[in-house]
């Protein structure tokens, strides 16, 4: 199956490398294959992002590390930082 | 076009505008520097209902960037603030919740707002509230701030639809240390990007 992968700020940096066929697209989104019932927790393990606090929309709507992705999902990550 | 996001009302649509915020609730989590000053803004703005909520009291290095006084240090922040605004305008409706939020008490606290500004001070809590607001409150617009410290350019600080239904107003880096502390004017510009999203999104105007 393939998502579309979205990550902001300082995660931009372990966005995978873009591919021949992708196209101009977005500089924080990629899509991405994975297998068939990749969770969101065995996406974030994969890419080895950072430890810290995150915000996970799965579709526009907040999804936990245990929801498994489906094929064209878009999955997005934001690390925010603090400061109020 | 010069301004496609921007249509002028003419002055009898001017009213209709300040009727549409006098009918609408906002709720505010946090009410620190991004949080006390987003209120002040809307209460002049004319909105007619704050939902506000923090759990902590006024503090004198609060005084640097916050909407409170000298000789309200040490009062509760939702009671100070509440002084503070109906000194502005008596008009205003104001639900006043001196607690800390999260996802045992959101949706019973802010269930109704038309808008939630996210204004709290910790990268975890700013996750779990948009996390708990997404799951609890959905269709509401989360407006969120993240990347506000330090002296960096004030143009770094713009509002973006971030995903879904989050708005998010900052540079998104910028995080608050000790080599990097929260300056008035730059806690100030966020906070207006906060509130005036806030009316955008209350007119009907989602881009940022």
């Amino acid at each position: 199956m393939q998502i579309e992968l979205a990550l902001f700020a300082h995660l931009t940096s372990y966005l995978p490398p873009a591919g021949a066929d992708d196209g101009p697209g977005s500089s924080h989104a990629r899509p991405m294959d994975l297998p068939d019932g990749t969770t969101v927790g065995q996406v974030i393990a994969r890419l080895d992002l950072p430890v810290g606090p995150r915000i996970v929309f799965v579709n526009g709507r907040h999804a936990p590390d245990s929801h498994s992705l489906a094929n064209g999902d878009r999955l997005a990550i934001f690390p925010p930082v603090a400061g109020g | 076009m010069p301004y496609p996001t921007h249509p002028v009302p003419a002055p009898d649509e001017y009213a209709a505008l300040r009727a549409r915020l006098g009918s609408s609730r906002v709720g505010v989590i946090g009410l620190g520097g991004l949080g006390s000053n987003v209120a002040w803004m809307l209460a002049r703005a004319g909105v007619g209902t704050l939902v506000l909520a923090d759990h902590d009291v006024v503090d004198a290095s609060n005084l640097e960037r916050q909407f409170y006084f000298a000789d309200q240090v040490g009062r509760e922040k939702t009671a100070a603030l509440t002084d503070n605004l109906r000194r502005i305008t008596a008009e205003i409706r104001l639900e006043c919740f001196q607690a800390h939020i999260d996802q045992s008490n959101i949706s019973r606290i802010f269930e109704g707002v038309d808008v939630l500004v996210e204004a709290v001070d910790s990268a975890g809590d700013k996750a779990m509230i948009v996390a708990a607001a997404s799951e609890q409150l959905p269709g509401v617009p989360i407006v969120a701030a993240s990347g506000i410290a330090g002296y960096g350019s004030p143009n770094d600080i713009i509002t973006r639809h971030l995903m879904g239904d989050v708005w998010m107003v900052g540079d998104l880096v910028s995080e608050v240390s000790a080599e990097h502390p929260l300056f008035a004017s730059r806690v100030a510009i966020a906070a207006g990007h906060q509130a005036h999203m806030t009316v955008r999104l209350l007119l009907g105007y989602p881009q940022a």
